[in-house]
């Protein structure tokens, strides 16, 4: 390999891994040949460098986390599910399978053909669903995993009361700077120590999801003002009563106030707080 | 030695995936947030991710890479897939929220591992040029034509800096050494 052929194949092996390659760069890096371990080695320098200034407060949300459990479930059932087939016919003719005995920390061990038929059921729904879990009420209906209890959002929300009456913080919405929006009320929950809670509303307005969607900051005791936690984004497709769970992006330790801000879809990460739909300072008391 | 996160997924203990997520859910989430730039892709591509790292656990080897650069490759491949995919890379419109990121919390800054360390040492070790082209390509997501624009730097020059840099941050973390090392000082 030439020395200028050489760089092309460099550069095409940082653009790779950077960015990916289309077709043709594809095409062409395959027609110049590369090493293996170069590759491989170019590939861990730059995901190494990925790491840098990645933000170790933000915390995977606890919904999203539970949905990866989930999926590790199905996931792993549907393993078991083939290593049950494989063994079904190493056994034949007798059609006799040993899920149990081996190695005690094994949890294949413990899952049979039954069960590992519907978790792979339940891996392709996890998987094909998409946003599956998200429950929020009046808000873009999508099916729901089951789980094992199922609850809507009403009654999640009077749980979490309910389960540490001393705990949970709750505070008033008011209105914020969006004339339209005066007239909307309810209230906000809120569990430090289990870092959830949820919203209620009454009469805030559907928005068209093709411009703007609705963001909810925590403004934190141990949070400088000026950096409030990204509570999530939400949307609002129905008239009435909408509850909607909160989805802190960083451990919300002393929330000190909630504000509901209009951002463009997706969210931002920095709020210029030119719309706020609603606000709720938190009084010290407690529900 | 204690047997790593991935080599006990691989052997299918059931434990080490909630180990796994309290450990590196944070990094996979963070990276899925800055690299997409909304928050459901990147839920959505944190599930993928995952599963891919279930599915891929067994080819981990110690000896090659740390459970976070193997898991940070594994998430980078996904999420350019998806960036891809959807023609969504950050652009410089994005990069405005990215500079609005406040920047007095470098007490939260991630460098709870040794690899976010070692990355940043690296990346100081670079000259001035190859860290900027390197700041913005890798970890604020931009094209090289972004970066040229931005900086007035001429494309192939943009392209050199990357290339050298990339090389020579691989040799700063100790990740080869081969021929193509030399081309770093050509």
């Amino acid at each position: 390999m030439s020395e200028a052929e050489k760089e092309i194949m460099l550069d095409l092996l940082c653009d790779k891994f950077v960015y990916g390659l289309d077709e043709n760069e594809s095409k062409q890096l395959s027609e110049l040949g590369f090493d293996a371990r170069e590759a491989d080695s170019i590939e861990q320098t730059i995901a190494a460098l990925g790491l840098v200034d990645l933000d170790s407060e933000a915390a995977m949300p606890a919904h999203l986390q539970a949905k990866v459990l989930r999926s590790a479930d199905a996931f792993f059932a549907s393993e078991t599910s083939a290593a049950a087939a494989e063994a079904a016919d190493d056994e034949l003719p007798s059609r006799q399978i040993v899920l149990s005995g081996g190695s005690g920390s094994s949890w294949f061990s413990w899952l049979g053909w039954g069960f590992a038929t519907a978790a792979s059921v339940a891996l392709a729904f996890v998987l094909f669903t998409g946003r599956g879990a998200d429950n929020r009420a009046g808000v873009q209906p999508t099916p729901t995993p089951i789980p094992a209890e199922r609850l809507d959002p009403s009654q999640q929300r009077q749980r979490l009361i309910d389960s540490s009456p001393g705990e949970v913080i709750m505070a008033q919405w008011g209105k914020g700077n969006v004339k339209e929006l005066e007239g909307v009320s309810g209230d906000v929950v809120w569990s430090d120590e289990k870092q959830a809670g949820y919203m209620r509303f009454k009469g805030l307005a559907k928005n068209d999801v093709s411009k703007e969607t609705y963001q909810l900051w925590i403004f934190d005791e141990t949070q400088d003002p000026k950096t409030p936690i990204d509570g999530g984004t939400f949307d609002v497709n129905s008239d009435g009563e909408v509850i909607v769970p909160i989805d802190a992006k960083l451990k919300a330790r002393k929330p000190a106030a909630f504000a509901i801000t209009i951002e463009k879809p997706g969210g931002v990460v920095v709020s210029d707080r030119k719309r706020i739909a609603v606000l709720a300072p938190v009084k010290p008391t407690s529900t | 030695m204690a047997q790593g996160i991935l080599n006990k997924i691989a052997a299918g203990d059931k434990t080490a995936v909630e180990e796994c997520l309290k450990k590196y859910g944070g990094l996979v989430w963070s990276l899925s947030r800055r690299m997409l730039r909304n928050s459901d892709d990147a839920e959505d591509a944190v599930q993928e991710i995952f599963l891919d790292v279930w599915k891929n656990a067994g080819k981990f080897d110690e000896q090659q890479s740390s459970e976070t650069t193997f898991i940070a490759m594994i998430a980078r491949r996904r999420l350019i897939d998806r960036i891809r995919f959807t023609s969504r890379r950050i652009s410089a419109d994005a990069l405005d929220d990215v500079m609005a990121e406040p920047v007095d919390r470098a007490d939260k800054t991630m460098q709870t591992s040794l690899e976010a360390n070692d990355a940043v040492k690296a990346l100081n070790s670079l000259r001035p040029e190859q860290q900027q082209v390197l700041q913005l390509s890798i970890v604020q997501g931009l094209s090289h034509q972004e970066i040229a624009d931005r900086t007035g730097m001429p494309l192939g020059t943009v392209k050199t800096h990357a290339r050298r840099g990339i090389l020579q941050a691989r040799e700063f973390l100790g990740l080869g050494s081969l021929d193509s090392a030399k081309e770093v000082h050509a």
